[in-house]
């Protein structure tokens, strides 16, 4: 938050809506880091390598906290934390279509983990400075937590693409996540961007966003030679993608493109089914 | 298991098993209810090391009304997926319900600014490093 500007204390302070859209994004972004969680957790046993077993494990807690502390914070929006946590249907949820169900293979699992959980973090850091108080004071404690993630994605992505092997299975997976993540932001003028924007909750709108996504994940995976982004030829040092979003169905409501939600077995393990009974407050 | 009510099991727990280190020797009496409040959470460990929440640094204030004897504590955990919150909230107000000027506990978790090990104290330094843990930082 820029000294002097005004803060939103609580969410009444807000404008309608800007309000709702802050609200919806939350419940995005929380939705995301459970889901996320849920995936990285799926690798605990399994990995490739026993630090990197321990690793998901790490990350996995990490995206819980998360959730936990954004299905907190929409108690002042007025949902009810505990429906939202562990009552709600599949097709409530607004996790990214991605996450619905298991990544099947270990580089599966290194394209959420380098690209969707960037793409989290990023919409994070421009909240940074938020005129929204409740946000503004936590994020600077998840990003904290965040940066070994995109260190462990990014390790593993440029060891699998230093072989021929590695990097045409990176490609398979990559393609899709990116894909998606390009999506996720909204397309360039997205209302709701451009609103938590212009009232200064966010230091960016989608396109920005996007942009400063692909900055982050660009060098990455050419360095990797995924054939996924380049830099501007222009000489601007901006990264540019070599794949175009569609935007078919998209739903900037839930930010994914059709509505679903997690597999049966996901929303049983997401929701808590099985442990109800060790539910407390 | 379903006929547990396991959140009354874990409430009538509380408190058992932990023994903590001494905490400091104080010179002087308090000077306020808040600050007899922040002693008597020397007394109050975290779950996972033999080390009070204060010299842990996870205490950020306590704030205490002397007339209504409501007391605020903000408090920051380690992580954000720490696994203990409930039971260090749960902690934190028995153990400052015993004292007899205290009617309400609040607790509010506070993010800003992070934890880090810097918030260590000396005193919870040389309590870890005596049972085997470095601390880096």
């Amino acid at each position: 938050m820029t000294e002097g500007t005004k803060g939103y204390a609580k969410p009444a302070d807000l404008p309608d809506d800007v309000r709702d859209h802050l609200g919806s994004l939350l419940i995005v972004l929380a939705d995301n880091k459970r889901l996320l969680g849920m995936r990285y957790s799926d690798w605990l046993l399994g990995a490739p390598a026993l630090e990197a077993g321990i690793a998901c494990s790490a990350m996995a807690q990490d995206e819980w906290g998360h959730g936990r502390i954004l299905y907190a914070m929409l108690r002042d929006f007025g949902y009810e934390a505990n429906q939202l946590e562990h009552e709600r249907e599949a097709s409530e949820y607004r996790n990214m279509e991605l996450l619905d169900g298991p990544a099947g293979e270990w580089p599966d699992l290194l394209a959420l983990n380098l690209l969707l959980d960037t793409a989290l973090s990023v919409q994070f850091e421009a909240m940074a400075e938020s005129r929204f108080e409740p946000v503004h004071y936590k994020v600077s404690k998840l990003l904290d937590e965040e940066r070994f993630h995109f260190e462990h994605g990014r390790g593993w992505v440029t060891r699998l693409g230093s072989t021929d092997a590695g990097r045409e299975a990176l490609r398979r997976s990559f393609r899709p996540v990116w894909e998606a993540c390009l999506r996720w932001f909204g397309p360039d003028g997205d209302e709701a961007g451009r609103a938590l924007h212009q009232a200064g909750i966010t230091d960016k709108d989608a396109a920005g966003l996007r942009a400063r996504w692909l900055e982050r994940v660009g060098p990455v995976v050419e360095a990797g030679q995924l054939e996924l982004a380049e830099m501007d030829g222009g000489g601007s040092g901006v990264w540019l993608s070599r794949v175009e979003p569609s935007w078919d169905g998209w739903d900037p409501d839930v930010r994914r493109g059709a509505r679903g939600g997690p597999d049966a077995d996901m929303l049983a393990r997401v929701r808590g089914d099985k442990n109800r009974p060790l539910l407390m407050d | 298991m379903k006929e547990m009510n396991f959140a009354a099991v874990l409430a009538e727990s509380l408190g058992e098993g932990r023994v903590l280190p001494s905490p400091p020797e104080w010179t002087k009496p308090p000077a306020d209810l808040a600050e007899k409040c922040r002693r008597a959470l020397y007394e109050v460990s975290d779950p996972e090391f033999l080390i009070s929440l204060v010299d842990l640094g996870l205490i950020y204030g306590i704030s205490a009304d002397e007339r209504s004897g409501e007391v605020a504590v903000r408090l920051t955990f380690t992580a954000t997926a720490c696994p203990c919150t409930d039971f260090i909230k749960w902690d934190i107000r028995e153990r400052l319900l015993q004292l007899p000027e205290v009617s309400d506990v609040k607790v509010e978790e506070v993010w800003d600014p992070p934890w880090t090990t810097s918030r260590i104290s000396d005193r919870g330094r040389e309590i870890l490093q005596d049972a085997g843990i470095a601390i880096i930082g």
